[in-house]
């Protein structure tokens, strides 16, 4: 949920005085470059915190709570490149499971079980910086499930992705069943979704069925 | 390049806890340097090598690894044989060869997160002193493994379009793309590690030392 959320950066307001309640499984936020809808989503982790307003997650402010908020909220950026962190595909994943202090054999099944989830067990070994684009998009993903988020935020999940891997991620984001928000220029994406938000110059210009909403954001930004 | 060793396995080597096979590593690096006779060491070497064998280590990638440190070792052995005596630089050679050869086999047995556990247990007096973040200091070597091969890549990325521009020769048009790229990738790592939920910093903060940004990424 964001009360009157406002993001002034440099002097600049990203977003402006943003109502928003959350509740849909599936969300899509479009807009034009520029026009803020990375911070918004950012601001559902924690990872920007509001110069004015307050948001919530199932209660827990952001800004308060941000440990909280993000074993609730996962978080998937637009280059999977930048979301991996150790070198090998099975570390990467146990790497936030570590904090969690499980037993090793749980640990283990819990990394197998994420990478089996998306068709990508056979890269547990795999050097992280020897895999494919779309490779790395499915294991961000995967690091990102693994810890049971109850809802996913993605950043533009395709946007450097083939067509394959676009399909891949596409079928990915479609079938999980964990609510999720999906920040993105591709429409196609996003058109059997619950709701759309449509973002502009920091405010929401648009909120509506995804089928309504596209045809409206084609009609001024197309 | 430096990057992940491992190699999966199952090996006798495999199965040891990474603490034992450093503890052996560091104490076999003592007892290399006590001893002084050629003979010696030169069974050292050769065990060494039976043992760096048993891991069955890929061709390829040990004639990567080994390449630069022959090298090295070749000149450490012409220096010594020539400003001391042949004694020495054989002592020279296979002691060091020994070391390399067990430090292989242990990091091409060891998954890089077991050993950073080590280094955070180790670590951990000096975290009471308030001196050093044991979580921080696993994460930073984590890092370097990881994004040296990324780097290297972006390297020879930039390279290429600047060759292509006609800029081949200019260290300037190499350098501050790469500079810009690598802290600007650098900024998205240190969100992605908050995004994660990295909790080495404090119990609710963040890897970067900061719980969320005021202001924003505008797209």
């Amino acid at each position: 949920m964001l009360e009157g959320v406002s993001v002034v950066r440099d002097g600049r307001a990203i977003l402006d005085s943003v109502d928003l309640t959350l509740r849909e499984r599936r969300i899509a936020v479009l807009g034009p470059n520029g026009s803020g809808k990375s911070t918004l989503v950012r601001l559902l982790n924690g990872l920007v915190t509001p110069s004015k307003g307050r948001v919530a997650v199932d209660g827990h402010d952001t800004a308060k709570d941000a440990a909280l908020v993000r074993r609730r909220v996962g978080f998937v950026f637009q280059n999977p490149e930048n979301q991996i962190v150790f070198p090998i595909v099975s570390e990467d994943l146990a790497f936030g499971l570590k904090h969690l202090k499980l037993p090793k054999a749980e640990l283990h099944r819990r990394v197998l079980e994420a990478l089996e989830r998306f068709g990508i067990g056979h890269l547990a070994e795999r050097q992280s910086h020897t895999l494919s684009g779309g490779e790395r998009q499915l294991v961000a993903l995967a690091a990102v499930m693994v810890m049971k988020p109850a809802l996913v935020v993605f950043d533009e999940p395709t946007t450097l992705l083939d067509l394959r891997n676009r399909n891949r991620i596409r079928a990915a984001i479609t079938e999980m069943p964990e609510s999720a928000i999906v920040v993105s220029h591709d429409l196609d994406l996003v058109r059997d979704f619950d709701r759309a938000i449509v973002i502009d110059q920091g405010r929401v210009v648009r909120d509506d069925r995804p089928g309504p909403a596209i045809d409206w954001y084609r009609a001024h930004f197309g | 390049m430096i990057g992940s060793l491992y190699i999966g396995g199952d090996s006798l080597l495999h199965r040891q806890p990474a603490w034992r096979k450093l503890l052996v590593l560091f104490a076999a690096g003592i007892v290399l340097f006590v001893v002084q006779a050629p003979e010696i060491l030169a069974g050292a070497a050769v065990a060494a090598a039976a043992i760096l064998a048993t891991v069955r280590p890929p061709l390829r990638a040990l004639r990567r690894q080994l390449t630069g440190v022959a090298i090295i070792l070749a000149a450490i052995f012409a220096a010594n044989a020539v400003f001391a005596d042949w004694g020495t630089a054989f002592a020279m050679l296979f002691r060091l060869s020994t070391l390399v050869l067990l430090a292989l086999a242990v990091t091409m047995t060891t998954r890089t997160s077991d050993m950073l556990e080590v280094v955070e247990r180790v670590l951990q007096p000096l975290e009471r002193t308030g001196l050093v973040n044991a979580a921080r200091v696993s994460l930073a070597v984590s890092l370097a493994i990881r994004f040296v091969p990324e780097i290297f890549a972006r390297y020879r990325e930039i390279r290429d379009a600047q060759a292509a521009r006609g800029l081949a020769g200019n260290p300037v048009a190499l350098i501050v793309p790469l500079v810009v790229r690598t802290l600007k990738s650098a900024e998205e790592i240190a969100a992605a590690i908050d995004a994660r939920g990295f909790e080495g910093a404090h119990p609710s903060g963040s890897a970067s030392g900061r719980t969320g940004r005021q202001g924003g990424t505008a797209s």
